[in-house]
């Protein structure tokens, strides 16, 4: 019967071509403008750390200004970074199952060999503690991170991204050789896989959506070395800083800080752990706004800093007002299609077809129709992500990294494209199965 | 005339109304997205198009980074700088602690009295030597630039005075409450005195979403190393060589250090407004389809009408009814269709538009867009049914007389 019913859908199809095709482009255009900008959605708002969005957190304090708040556009917010005493008070804390302080720096690096042609490169460090790479869970592909212990040292070692493997040792294993950052000698210890969380969540200042940091050095550095942000630095006391240890006693705030915590239990305690340090702080003439001593969660901390782009929502309700659009038009079309042959299915109903086989047969149109329009609408939105890439060409890994099609996405998408569109028909179907065949018959 | 024409079309409608609202229902969605896509698009053309005051397509940016223990900061700019400024086609060069428009950049306050008491003033500032001014390309309109002799050496604490600073006309605006405001003084972070030796007519600072872009002061001070951030401008035209001739020579000039970046200003300014023009090609894109799909559902609705009517058109032409009647007959019954639509979508509109401007801080929606984005649609609709008018006005008055 089914067969039967999508040889008649074939033919009724065939015989207006003009019209099938309106109809298959505006199912197509319906799905492709969803899928482009539902994909560009999700990429942008998407947590890469997802599994383990309960136990990280981002910790903040507020020791800004008495005057006003660090966000003037979002005034209940402390500022996203912390001051250095800050930093190490809290990362003191022996709640937290593992926890990191750090910075973004930078530097030249060049070869360790004097024999090596590699170029040198400007690049940009995680000056960090050795939790950072268990705690984010950072791919390895030789070697691994160091201990805490490297951090008090401080040991030179030095953690290579994959990229900086490739320049400088042409992509061997190179754990144990030595390579130069600002003309310092480091030991390599550990290169990572292709690693690109999007967005960079653990440090979205100067771009969300940055390429991670292509070097890893043991936190203990900064103060040995002077080693300044290349990331925000923001102060808002007027200080006199005439040396490096002024600059570490200030109040200015240039340094993320995260904690993994495995449970409620352990989350409270260190709340309250926050909460006894600030009091304490308080008391010393410091931290004069109201509390706000923060952990917050992977997926709040996107949202308060905004990494969800301000225009995303309105791409949404464009890409849904667009299929709404799209679906009342296929409406209308099958209607316009199915009541108009009309006086063939008084024919059939004459000859003794149900309301329910026309029904059906009807709706096997519909599907047919719905299936060429979303087979047309995937190529029609591998197009529009092409032309998105184009658009936002630029070394921004991250951002076009999310523009690749995920398979199954784009599965879940046809398929309520393809049950969209038999909704749609539904209908007109029901419609067309309620005509008396008499009406129709009588001129014949 | 008219209502007499329009009352049978109507009773027609009313009986037959699925298809009529169905394409009602998509002209109203389609004047609500048309009205305020094209007013947002307006909003962020406006902002990309906004003058900079800088001679962004003349000038290019060179980054240089020392790394080696023996690299030495001012000898090497120095040498730098006198290569650059020696080449035919460049106008002026100059050291910078930033670049403008690029998203990346430094802000400090600035207070009324030694005491930094009260709210101060925000100002984003560059740090540039002697052709600053003329390596931006920025018109100086008050008081003078600054001399070579007056530049300060580089200050790694940033906590050292600058006695003498050139501000933009809305910076001194904010700060005196007047652009007259050469010789006047104000007082930075430290209570250091600050006093405005020039001011600019204008320019655009580091960060172009900032309500404050404007307000931009420039400091007499060699940018802090290791990194060195060269603004070069070039005579017109000559922009890309010079590029090219500077990139050659910087790169291997001096070997303790290297050079990361030579790139044209206008590739920052384009980075920084890259979601914007993003966003406004997405959706005139999007609402061009919109139309099409739009007026595809016109164009079906009124060929049904036509084809399922066919009978009837004979008959009234068989009774006396022109050709001319039979189009203006489907023209009418389509313009009612889109004018309810319109009607319900100017609704809709206005609705889309307040959500609008309360989550973007946009000024409230212009009805012009509305009155405009009505004609477009009746437009459209009288565009789409036009064929299947035409069409109509063919069928032959025999057909009445005909079983079909």
């Amino acid at each position: 019967m089914m067969g039967y019913y999508l040889k008649l859908a074939a033919r009724s199809l065939a015989r207006n071509p003009g019209l099938t095709s309106l109809m298959v482009l505006a199912i197509a255009l319906g799905i492709a403008v969803c899928v482009v900008t539902l994909t560009v959605h999700h990429g942008m708002s998407s947590n890469p750390i997802w599994w383990k969005n309960d136990r990280l957190y981002a910790v903040t304090v507020d020791a800004w200004d008495p005057e006003r708040p660090a966000n003037e556009k979002r005034p209940a917010l402390p500022p996203p970074d912390l001051t250095w005493r800050d930093a190490e008070a809290i990362t003191r804390s022996d709640t937290p199952q593992r926890a990191v302080r750090m910075f973004k720096g930078y530097g030249v690096l060049s070869a360790g060999d004097p024999a090596s042609k590699a170029r040198p490169e400007q690049v940009l460090a995680r000056v960090t503690t050795a939790d950072f790479f268990d705690m984010f869970e950072v791919p390895f592909r030789f070697g691994n991170g160091w201990k805490s212990a490297a951090d008090t040292g401080p040991e030179p070692v030095i953690v290579l991204s994959e990229e900086m493997n490739e320049h400088f040792f042409g992509g061997a294993d190179s754990v144990g050789k030595t390579i130069r950052w600002d003309d310092r000698e480091y030991r390599v210890i550990g290169v990572l896989e292709h690693w690109h969380p999007a967005p960079k969540f653990y440090d979205v200042n100067n771009g969300a959506f940055d390429d991670p940091e292509e070097i890893y050095i043991p936190f203990g550095w900064t103060d040995k070395l002077e080693l300044r942000s290349a990331g925000n630095t923001n102060c808002w006391k007027p200080e006199d800083i005439q040396s490096f240890a002024d600059f570490l006693r200030s109040e200015c705030v240039w340094l993320q800080v995260w904690v993994e915590l495995p449970d409620a239990a352990a989350r409270e305690r260190m709340q309250s752990y926050l909460d006894n340090y600030v009091a304490g702080e308080r008391r010393n003439g410091r931290f004069q706004r109201p509390n706000n001593n923060r952990l917050t969660k992977v997926d709040q901390w996107l949202a308060d800093n905004d990494v969800v782009g301000n225009d995303s929502p309105m791409l949404v309700a464009l890409a849904f007002a667009f299929f709404t659009v799209c679906l009342i038009n296929t409406v209308g079309l099958l209607l316009a299609k199915f009541l108009g042959s009309a006086a063939l299915t008084g024919v059939r109903r004459a000859l003794g077809a149900s309301r329910k086989q026309i029904f059906l047969q009807h709706l096997t149109e519909a599907g047919l129709l719905a299936s060429l329009g979303a087979a047309l609408g995937v190529v029609l939105a591998g197009a529009g992500l092409w032309g998105l890439r184009i658009m936002y060409a630029s070394p921004r890994e991250g951002l076009t990294g999310l523009m690749h099609v995920n398979a199954w996405s784009l599965v879940i998408t046809v398929a309520l494209a393809i049950g969209a569109s038999l909704a749609a028909g539904l209908y007109p179907a029901w419609r067309v199965g309620r005509l008396a065949p008499a009406v129709y018959l009588k001129s014949q | 005339m008219i209502s007499h024409d329009i009352r049978p079309i109507l009773s027609a409608l009313l009986r037959n109304r699925t298809g009529a609202v169905l394409v009602a229902l998509q002209v109203a969605i389609a004047l609500a997205v048309l009205v305020n896509a094209v007013y947002v698009v307006k909003q962020r053309v406006d902002k990309i198009g906004r003058p900079t005051g800088v001679d962004v397509e003349n000038i290019f940016v060179a980054i240089s980074a020392g790394f080696a223990t023996d690299y030495n900061h001012a000898a090497t700019t120095r040498a730098d700088l006198a290569w650059l400024r020696r080449l035919p086609g460049v106008r002026a060069a100059t050291l910078s602690s930033n670049i403008p428009l690029s998203g990346g950049g430094s802000a400090t306050t600035l207070f009324q009295t030694p005491e930094v008491k009260g709210e101060g003033t925000f100002m984003n500032y560059f740090d540039v030597d002697e052709s600053g001014v003329d390596a931006l390309g920025v018109r100086l309109v008050a008081g003078r630039n600054f001399r070579a002799d007056e530049i300060l050496p580089e200050d790694p604490t940033g906590s050292k005075p600058v006695p003498n600073i050139i501000v933009t006309k809305p910076l001194a605006k904010a700060l005196f409450g007047t652009e007259d405001a050469v010789g006047k003084v104000t007082y930075d972070a430290l209570g250091h005195p600050v006093s405005v030796i020039g001011v600019i007519e204008h320019m655009q600072g580091s960060w172009v979403d900032s309500d404050k872009l404007d307000h931009v002061g420039l400091l007499p001070r060699r940018a802090v190393g290791p990194n060195a951030t060269y603004l070069v401008r070039a005579v017109p035209g000559q922009r890309d060589a010079i590029l090219k001739l500077a990139e050659e020579h910087l790169s291997t000039s001096d070997l303790r250090r290297v050079l990361r970046i030579v790139r044209p200003l206008d590739y920052y300014r384009d980075r920084s407004y890259q979601a914007d023009r993003n966003i406004a090609i997405f959706l005139v894109t999007v609402t061009a389809l919109l139309g099409c799909v739009t007026a595809l559902g016109i164009f079906a609705l009124a060929t049904f009408n036509v084809n399922v009517r066919t009978r009837q058109i004979g008959t009234r032409r068989a009774v006396g009814a022109r050709k001319a009647d039979i189009v203006r007959y489907f023209m009418v019954e389509n313009w009612l269709v889109t004018t309810a639509g319109v009607v319900l979508g100017a609704a809709l509109a206005l609705g889309v538009g307040y959500a609008l401007s309360r989550a973007y801080e946009l000024p409230r929606l212009d009805l012009y867009y509305l009155i405009g984005g009505v004609l477009v649609l009746w437009a459209i609709g009288q565009v789409a049914a036009w064929q299947p008018s035409k069409r109509a006005a063919k069928v032959s008055p025999s057909v009445a007389t005909r079983t079909v």
